[in-house]
């Protein structure tokens, strides 16, 4: 097992997909984190050396990701509901906040506004 | 009973007795009722109404339950890593039920270079072979393993070749010279076939022989890289790579290197011994992955020492070292290919910027299969072409094309080795190589010979091995 910020992966996992499982990595900024580390797209984490997932781990810890970018979004949800804003209310609600019609097909505003957006997070080791 | 209840019980008796039940009762209401003069018989008609809607099975009977998907775990085992790989890429050089044929002999040190076997089948001598397996010469496509043992066609542009070689060698006059070529041709005409001729009779001279065996490999990623300390612009090097080509360098030319010996302490961040082989030096490379680079630099630098060997460095599918590699540099950029360090010592020999000091052979072969098109490349070759071929009719620059400076440059004057089709007389000697290792039964005339070669479109080897060898009709 490898630990990368705090979290532990199999050595044979992808750099890239272990990079992808933090909130607020998707692929385009992982792969400008390996580019950064000289990490090639296909590497496995067990091949990299120590130094390299130190280098990682340090820059991981001063990215805004996880629940300090939970926390983040929520924060901005919660403050739109605390001015009583349409929007912080249809947030509060679980409906689209945007304007869509609501006669049907709003699963994805029922499955992602809510004021706890993005749940409690993981627990780092 | 009325009469045209009558005719109703008659029609449907007239129309299908065999499916009427046999009449339980007597009563006109107990039976189904239809519709007169109805064709469907009343059990087929209500058969047909009850599909799908049969009753549940009764609890404890067993039912048919063919699921597609389904999963075993006892027949679906898993591979062991590496092992798909293996099988993929497996190379088979023999066929115990092909005919040895007799009249078969193999190239030999002396006559390798000599234009006498123009036109004949020579065997490959089995050290080469191991030699040969080693630098990933063979591929998969060909048909090596259709026959005994690896034989090769000699043909016009091989002696071509040997004699390039030669040349290198210092030829009469004892002073050793640099030949850079590049292999062209259409498709299946033997290019990857012609430098592995090459590096046969390279191995068989004695030479130093560095090869790479697909250029793809190097710049798609899947190994590891880093920038080069202390280069500018930045060069980046791959030590993974590096380190499979040194044991490739290391198990190929054994003997050459073996007995050869340093002649200064290697500038390498491991330990080496003072009087250490230029071998055990290759090897320190592949024990230490992270010093490859700088171990390769050092054997290089030792065998541009005078009275060395002469080198042989060859590489096949040109065209993906001719553009930007899928690695990306720190600044989420793509790396130019020739920024790697090993294409960019590569190409420094290719362009002739740098000579072999003992003499020796650049060769690049292109491909025509799973290669990216480099509009700068396609037209540094039909320059070079029209250059040896058709001086009058110059090729223009399209203009609306991106051009690639760096490769324009490293191409500025090189030469090409253009593959053609066979001649009849070679075309002939090897169906009758086909036909002696029994693996075309056909009676070898010139009626025959004509035939193939003109469906092998006018003498392309690989299409003349499909028509004759692979293709059965």
């Amino acid at each position: 097992m490898v630990n990368l910020w705090g979290f532990n992966f199999p050595e044979q996992t992808l750099v890239k997909r272990a990079l992808k499982t933090f909130y607020g990595i998707g692929p385009n900024v992982a792969q400008g984190i390996m580019a950064r580390f000289h990490i090639h797209p296909y590497a496995k984490l067990g091949t990299l050396k120590n130094a390299t997932v130190l280098d990682l781990t340090a820059e991981l810890s001063t990215m805004k990701i996880e629940n300090d970018l939970r926390r983040e979004v929520q924060e901005n949800i919660r403050r739109l509901k605390d001015m009583g804003t349409y929007r912080g209310r249809r947030h509060a609600m679980g409906l689209p906040v945007r304007g869509q019609r609501t006669r049907s097909q709003i699963t994805n505003a029922r499955k992602l506004n809510k004021i706890e957006r993005g749940g409690s997070g993981r627990v780092q080791m | 009973m009325s009469s045209s209840t009558c005719i109703r019980r008659f029609s449907r008796l007239s129309l299908d007795r065999t499916a009427h039940p046999p009449i339980a009762s007597r009563s006109l209401l107990a039976t189904p009722q239809t519709s007169c003069f109805s064709t469907t018989a009343a059990q087929h008609a209500s058969a047909q109404g009850k599909k799908g809607m049969a009753a549940a099975p009764k609890r404890g009977a067993r039912t048919l339950n063919i699921k597609k998907n389904k999963k075993d775990a006892a027949v679906a085992k898993k591979p062991a890593p590496g092992e798909r790989k293996a099988a993929r890429k497996r190379i088979v050089l023999s066929n115990n039920n092909a005919l040895e044929v007799e009249t078969l002999t193999d190239m030999d040190k002396s006559t390798a270079l000599a234009n006498k076997h123009e036109g004949q089948v020579k065997g490959i001598p089995d050290a080469v072979v191991d030699a040969l397996r080693a630098v990933e010469a063979f591929k998969r496509s060909q048909g090596w393993s259709m026959f005994r043992r690896p034989a090769t066609l000699i043909r016009k542009e091989t002696t071509q070749l040997a004699e390039l070689m030669s040349q290198a060698e210092g030829g009469e006059e004892g002073k050793p010279k640099t030949v850079r070529r590049i292999l062209t041709g259409e498709r299946l005409n033997g290019k990857s076939t012609l430098l592995l001729q090459g590096l046969t009779m390279a191995f068989l001279r004695q030479w130093v022989v560095i090869n790479i065996p697909d250029a793809m490999d190097i710049v798609n990623a899947h190994t590891e890289y880093a920038p080069l300390p202390g280069s500018q612009p930045t060069q980046y090097s791959q030590e993974t790579y590096t380190a499979t080509l040194l044991s490739q360098i290391a198990k190929a030319n054994d003997k050459v290197l073996s007995s050869l010996t340093v002649t200064a302490a290697p500038n390498i961040p491991v330990p080496f011994p003072a009087k250490g082989s230029l071998k055990q030096l290759a090897e320190a490379g592949v024990a230490n992955p992270e010093a490859s680079w700088s171990v390769f630099v050092a054997l290089w630098n030792e065998l541009t020492q005078p009275g060395r060997p002469p080198i042989m460095f060859a590489l096949d599918n040109l065209a993906h070292i001719m553009r930007n590699s899928d690695y990306l540099s720190a600044d989420v950029k793509p790396i130019h290919a020739h920024d790697l360090t090993l294409i960019s010592h590569f190409v420094t020999y290719l362009s002739g910027s740098k000579l072999l000091p003992n003499g020796g052979v650049v060769l690049a072969s292109t491909s025509k299969s799973n290669t990216p098109t480099v509009s700068a490349l396609d037209f540094s070759l039909e320059v070079a072409e029209a250059k040896q071929y058709s001086p009058n009719n110059m090729p223009q620059w399209n203009p609306y094309k991106k051009a690639d400076q760096r490769v324009i440059d490293c191409l500025k004057d090189i030469k090409v080795l253009k593959i053609a089709g066979l001649s009849k007389n070679e075309a002939r000697s090897i169906i009758e190589y086909y036909a002696a290792s029994g693996m075309l039964r056909a009676k070898v005339d010139d009626g025959f010979v004509t035939e193939k070669w003109s469906l092998a479109g006018m003498g392309n080897i690989g299409e003349l091995e499909r028509a004759s060898v692979r293709l059965r009709l």
